[in-house]
C-alpha cells in the first residue's frame, strides 16, 4: 500500500500575471503523496484551491510552477483519461444523451473499443442500482438517481484513479450519507485511488483515510489529520466518540479560515491582496 | 376532455364562427361593399377557378423557389457566421451587439436597394429575404454556441474528448435545440419577406398575384390568394411546432 | 474589473470595425464602382445635403412617417397592453383567448397589405393601421407571457401573507410582467417600423415609397441611399427611445436581450 499514485511538488497556481492587482495566488508550494488504493479528502473553505489542485492533478489546468505525477506519468495540463476519471456534480451528465448513451459517449471518448461499451456501463450501473433506468434522460431522474449513475459513469471507464469535484454539494443530507456508504463499500471492492474535494466535515471524516486541511488565499496544507478506520465503513462508524472527536478538529482547525473568508468577503477592502 | 378545457375550446371555436357569421351576414345585406368584402361563396368560387388555373401554380412554384434559395443561403451564411464569430470570446464582444443592432432596423428599409442591385425579378427577393433571415439565424447560433456550458465542456475534455468528438457530441447537441429556433424564426421571417417583396414590386409570384388582383379590383380572387396564402402558412406553422416537440422531447 | 475593460475593448474594436467597413464601402464606391448603382458614403452624405434637405416635400413624407410611426406605436401600446392584461389575468382566460392571439399572429400579415390600403385608402391612415397591426402581437404576447411566469413560491408566499386576489394581481403578477412588458415594448417598435414601412413602399404614389422608386428607377442610388439612410437613422431614434425608457423605468431590472424571438420563452 506504500506505493505512490499521486505525487505533487511544490505547485503552485496563480491567475493572472504576478504583480498585477488583481492576480490571485490560488496555490501556494503544494506538495502531497497519494498513497495507491488511499481515499484522500481536500477539505477548506470556499476559494481555498482545493478545486483547483483537483484540476491540476487532472491535467485540466497546468500549474504555474511545480510538477505534479500520475502512476509515474509527468501530468502538465492536458488529461489523462485512460489514468484518471473525474466524477463532477450531478449536472455534467449530458441532457441530450439518455443514461445508457452518457455511458457510452465517455467511453467512446476514453478510446474504448465500442463493442465493451454496453457490458461495461450495464455492469457500472448495476452495480449502484441503476440498470432499471438506461434508457431515461437526466431530465428525468431524481438529483439523487442522477448522482447514482455520474458515480457510475466515473467507474465505468476503469481507471485507477478517481478525482471527485464536490460530487454530493447539490444533495441533501440524506442523500449524501447512502451515497457516501456506497462509495465506501466501491473503494472497497475496486482499489481505486480516490482524491475528494469537499467542504463537509462530516462527509470528509466518514470517506478519508486522510483529510488534508487546507488554507485560503493563498492556497496551503494547514495538516494532514489520518482517520485510521477500515473500508468498507458502516454508517455505525458515524456514532462513535472518534468520530466526532476527528470532525471536531477539523473544525477547530477551519474555523479561522472561515471567519477570515467571510470577513473578506464582507468587506474586500480590509483583507488586503 | 374535462370541463374548463371544454369552455376554452367552445370560446375558440365561435371566435372563428362569428366571424364566419359576421363576414356572410355582412355581405349578404350588403351593409358594406362587396368590392371590399366579396360574399364567401364569391371567394369559394374564385379559388375553385384560381387552382384549375396554370398561372396559379406557376406562381405557387415561384414564390416557393425563391423562398427556398432564400432560405437555404441565409441558413448556410448564418450558421457559419455564428458558429465561426463564437470561437472567440472577444469575437462575440465586438460582433453580435452589431449584428443584433441592425436586426431592430427593419430591412425591409433596404429593400429598393436590392430591386436596384438586382433588378425587378426573383434574384432581387432571394436576395432581400436571405439578408432578412440571415439575421435570426446567426444570431440564434452565436447565441447557441456561445451559451454552452462550461462544465460539459470539462467534463469531455476530462473524458479524454478529442475536438471534433467534443464538437460533434458536446457543442453540435447542446445548441441544437437553439439553433432549431433560430431556423424556425428565419423560416418565417424569409417566407414573409419574399411575399412581401413580391407584394411591393416585382413580375411574378404570390405576392405579386395578390397585389395584381387588389390593382383590378378584382376582390374575390384577391381574397382567394389571401385565403391560400393564410392556410399554407398556418399549416407550416403547424408542422414545424410538430417537428420541434418531437425532437425537443425524442 | 477585467471584464470591464475587455468590454471597453470590444467597443472601440467594433467602433474600429465599423469605420473600416466604411472607408471599405467608400473605396469602392469611388473607385471600382458603377455609379448607376452604388455610391460612396462621402457621395451619400452630398446628395443628403444637397438633394434631400433642400426637398420640402421629401422632408414632409419623412415627418409624416415619423408621425405615423408615433400614431401606430401609440395604439400598438394601448391596444396590446389592455388586451394582454385581459388575456392574462387568469389561467382561463388565457387558455380561451390566447390560441386565439397566437392564431392571429401566424397570419403573414404582408399578404393583407394590398387589402389594408384597399379598405383605408393611399393616406396615412393605411400606414397607421398596418404599423399597428404589426406593432400589437409582440406587446399582447409579452405581456400574457410575463404574467404567466410568476413564480409559483411569490404567489404561495403572497397568499400566506394574506393578499386578496386583486392584491395580488397588483403586487405580484403585474411587476412581475414589467421586464416582459419592456421586451414587448421594444419588439413591438421594431414591427410597427416594418409595418409603417412596407406600407410606405407598397404605395408608390406618395410619401416616401414615391421618392425611393423615383430614384431606383432613374439610378439615381445616392439620393436613394440618403433617404433610406434617413429612414434608418429614424428607426435607430425610435429604438432608443424605447430603449431609454426601459432603462429609466425599470431600475436593476435585468432586460432580457433577447431581440431574435418575439416572445420571451
Amino acid at each position: 500500500m506504500s506505493e505512490s499514485a499521486i505525487s505533487i511538488r511544490n505547485v503552485s497556481q496563480r491567475y493572472g500575471d504576478a504583480g498585477a492587482p488583481d492576480s490571485v495566488l490560488a496555490l501556494d508550494d503544494i506538495s502531497l503523496e497519494v498513497r495507491k488504493g488511499e481515499f484522500v479528502c481536500l477539505l477548506g473553505p470556499s476559494g481555498c484551491g482545493k478545486s483547483t489542485l483537483l484540476n491540476v492533478i487532472g491535467g485540466l489546468f497546468k500549474p504555474t510552477s511545480g510538477m505534479c505525477h500520475v502512476a509515474g506519468r509527468l501530468v502538465d495540463g492536458s488529461p489523462h483519461p485512460d489514468k484518471i476519471a473525474f466524477v463532477f456534480q450531478e449536472s455534467t451528465l449530458f441532457p441530450w444523451y439518455s443514461i445508457i448513451e452518457n455511458f457510452r459517449i465517455a467511453l467512446k471518448f476514453q478510446g474504448i473499443p465500442q463493442s465493451e461499451w454496453d457490458d461495461r456501463a450495464m455492469q457500472a450501473l448495476k452495480a449502484v442500482g441503476m440498470s432499471s433506468f438506461a434508457s431515461h434522460y437526466p431530465d428525468q431522474l431524481s438529483v439523487g438517481m442522477r448522482q447514482r449513475v455520474n458515480m457510475a459513469r466515473g467507474i465505468c471507464v476503469e481507471t485507477d484513479i478517481l478525482l471527485m469535484d464536490e460530487p454530493f454539494a447539490a444533495l441533501d443530507e440524506q442523500t449524501r450519507m447512502v451515497l457516501g456508504e456506497d462509495l465506501s463499500q466501491l473503494l472497497a471492492a475496486t482499489g481505486k485511488t480516490i482524491v475528494f474535494v469537499t467542504h463537509s466535515l462530516a462527509e470528509a471524516v466518514f470517506l478519508s483515510d486522510r483529510i488534508v486541511v487546507m488554507s485560503a488565499r493563498p492556497g496551503k496544507i494547514k495538516t494532514i489529520i489520518d482517520v485510521n478506520e477500515a473500508h468498507p465503513r458502516s454508517p455505525d462508524f458515524m456514532l462513535e466518540p472518534r468520530f466526532s472527536e476527528l470532525r471536531n478538529e477539523c473544525y477547530a482547525l477551519l474555523r479561522d479560515e472561515i471567519r477570515s473568508t467571510m470577513a473578506a468577503q464582507r468587506d474586500p477592502q480590509s483583507a488586503g491582496a | 376532455m374535462d370541463r374548463s378545457n371544454f369552455a376554452t375550446r367552445s370560446i375558440q371555436i365561435s371566435f372563428l364562427a362569428v366571424l364566419a357569421g359576421a363576414w356572410w351576414l355582412a355581405t349578404e345585406t350588403g351593409s358594406i361593399s362587396r368590392l371590399f368584402l366579396p360574399q364567401p361563396r364569391a371567394v369559394y368560387a374564385a379559388a375553385e377557378r384560381l387552382v384549375q388555373t396554370a398561372a396559379f401554380w406557376s406562381a405557387v412554384s415561384v414564390t416557393l423557389m425563391t423562398i427556398a434559395k432564400a432560405f437555404l443561403i441565409a441558413m448556410i451564411a448564418g450558421i457559419i457566421v455564428g458558429y465561426l464569430v463564437t470561437r472567440t470570446r472577444l469575437a462575440t464582444q465586438v460582433i453580435e451587439p452589431i449584428i443584433s443592432g441592425l436586426f431592430t432596423i427593419p430591412i425591409t428599409l433596404f429593400f429598393p436597394m436590392f430591386i436596384l442591385f438586382f433588378g425587378i425579378g426573383t434574384g432581387s427577393k432571394v436576395a432581400y429575404g436571405a439578408t432578412y433571415a440571415f439575421f435570426p439565424i446567426a444570431l440564434n447560433t452565436i447565441a447557441a454556441f456561445s451559451n454552452m456550458d462550461e462544465r460539459y465542456l470539462r467534463a469531455a475534455r476530462s473524458m479524454g474528448a478529442g475536438r471534433w468528438q467534443t464538437f460533434r457530441h458536446i457543442l453540435l447537441p447542446g445548441a441544437l435545440p437553439v439553433l432549431m429556433t433560430g431556423m424556425r424564426i428565419g423560416f418565417f421571417i424569409c417566407f414573409a419577406s419574399v411575399l412581401g417583396g413580391e407584394t411591393i414590386s416585382s413580375v411574378a409570384g404570390v405576392g405579386r398575384n395578390i397585389a395584381h388582383a387588389a390593382e383590378l379590383m378584382e376582390s374575390a380572387r384577391m381574397y382567394a390568394w389571401i385565403v391560400f396564402v393564410i392556410c399554407t402558412s398556418v399549416t407550416l406553422n403547424l408542422i414545424v411546432y410538430a417537428f420541434e416537440n418531437r425532437i425537443r422531447n425524442r | 474589473m477585467m471584464s470591464s475593460s475587455r468590454s471597453s475593448l470590444a467597443f472601440w474594436l467594433r467602433l474600429v470595425l465599423v469605420a473600416f467597413i466604411f472607408a471599405a464601402l467608400e473605396i469602392y464606391g469611388r473607385f471600382y464602382a458603377d455609379p448607376a448603382f452604388m455610391s460612396p458614403p462621402s457621395g451619400i452624405f452630398r446628395a443628403f445635403v444637397e438633394r434631400i434637405l433642400p426637398e420640402p416635400k421629401i422632408i414632409e413624407a419623412l415627418f409624416l412617417c415619423v408621425l405615423q410611426i408615433a400614431a401606430a406605436y401609440g395604439l400598438s401600446i394601448l391596444f396590446g397592453t389592455l388586451t394582454g392584461l385581459l388575456v392574462g389575468a387568469t389561467s382561463f382566460s388565457r387558455s380561451a383567448f390566447f390560441p386565439i392571439v397566437l392564431l392571429l399572429f401566424a397570419i403573414p400579415q404582408v399578404s393583407l397589405l394590398p387589402l389594408v390600403i384597399l379598405f383605408f385608402g393611399l393616406g396615412p391612415a393605411a400606414k397607421i393601421a398596418f404599423g399597428f397591426s404589426h406593432g400589437v402581437f409582440p406587446i399582447i404576447m409579452n405581456v400574457v407571457a410575463g404574467m404567466r411566469d410568476v413564480k409559483e413560491l411569490h404567489l404561495r408566499a403572497a397568499r400566506s401573507m394574506g393578499a386578496s386576489r386583486s392584491e395580488t394581481i397588483r403586487h405580484v403578477i403585474l411587476p412581475h410582467a414589467v421586464p416582459s412588458l419592456f421586451t414587448g415594448l421594444r419588439l413591438g417598435m421594431t414591427m410597427t417600423l416594418l409595418g409603417v414601412i412596407l406600407a410606405e413602399l407598397y404605395v408608390s404614389t406618395g410619401g416616401v415609397g414615391y421618392y425611393t422608386r423615383l430614384f431606383a428607377e432613374n439610378y439615381n442610388p445616392a439620393p436613394l441611399f440618403a433617404l433610406i439612410g434617413c429612414l434608418a437613422v429614424i428607426a435607430i431614434l425610435f429604438n432608443e427611445l424605447v430603449r431609454l425608457a426601459e432603462k429609466r423605468l425599470t431600475p436593476g431590472l435585468r432586460r432580457s436581450a433577447a431581440l431574435t424571438n418575439l416572445v420571451k420563452e
